[in-house]
């Protein structure tokens, strides 16, 4: 998620653009917080079934590397489409 | 109310990334790419997800309350 998603600030007085552009970072932080949460969710559960040892497999290792670099590129990707689509609703209303 | 605008959308941009991922990606994470096939789908999920968004919030603003 980043800024050009809730675009149309470029009209608002000074002031209200300051606000909620602190409001964008707060938002920004805790979404980060949250998404680290459920990618870590995520990638273990795809990833983890196995419980005879303490330490991390191989192969475990090497599926949670991807699963987390797979959803990152997945979640870039979904940004620019809804970033897309919500300019193009902008333009219609 | 702005505030609450905002919220909405990073609520609306996590869970369509969440659905699309379960509905796309193969869980067997046999590379770290996205491959052709799981793009396209990516690109369709979320053209479906924001019809159905769109189609609720018209319901919903025209009907009023959601019949219980």
């Amino acid at each position: 998620m980043d800024k050009n998603m809730l675009a149309g600030l470029e009209g608002l007085p000074e002031e209200d653009k300051a606000r909620m552009s602190s409001m964008i970072d707060h938002l920004q932080l805790r979404d980060s917080l949250r998404m680290y949460n459920s990618l870590v969710e995520r990638c273990f559960n795809d990833c983890v079934d196995n419980f005879t040892r303490k330490a991390l497999q191989k192969q475990e290792e090497t599926c949670v590397m991807r699963c987390a670099e797979k959803f990152l590129k997945h979640s870039m990707r979904v940004g620019l489409r809804f970033a897309e689509l919500n300019s193009q609703a902008a333009t219609q209303d | 109310m702005a505030e609450t605008e905002m919220e909405y959308r990073v609520e609306l941009f996590n869970r369509l990334a969440q659905t699309c991922f379960n509905k796309c990606v193969d869980k067997r994470y046999k590379e770290s790419e996205l491959n052709m096939g799981e793009n396209s789908c990516i690109d369709r999920c979320v053209s479906k997800y924001w019809q159905v968004n769109s189609m609720i919030g018209q319901m919903l603003s025209a009907g009023g309350r959601p019949p219980m």
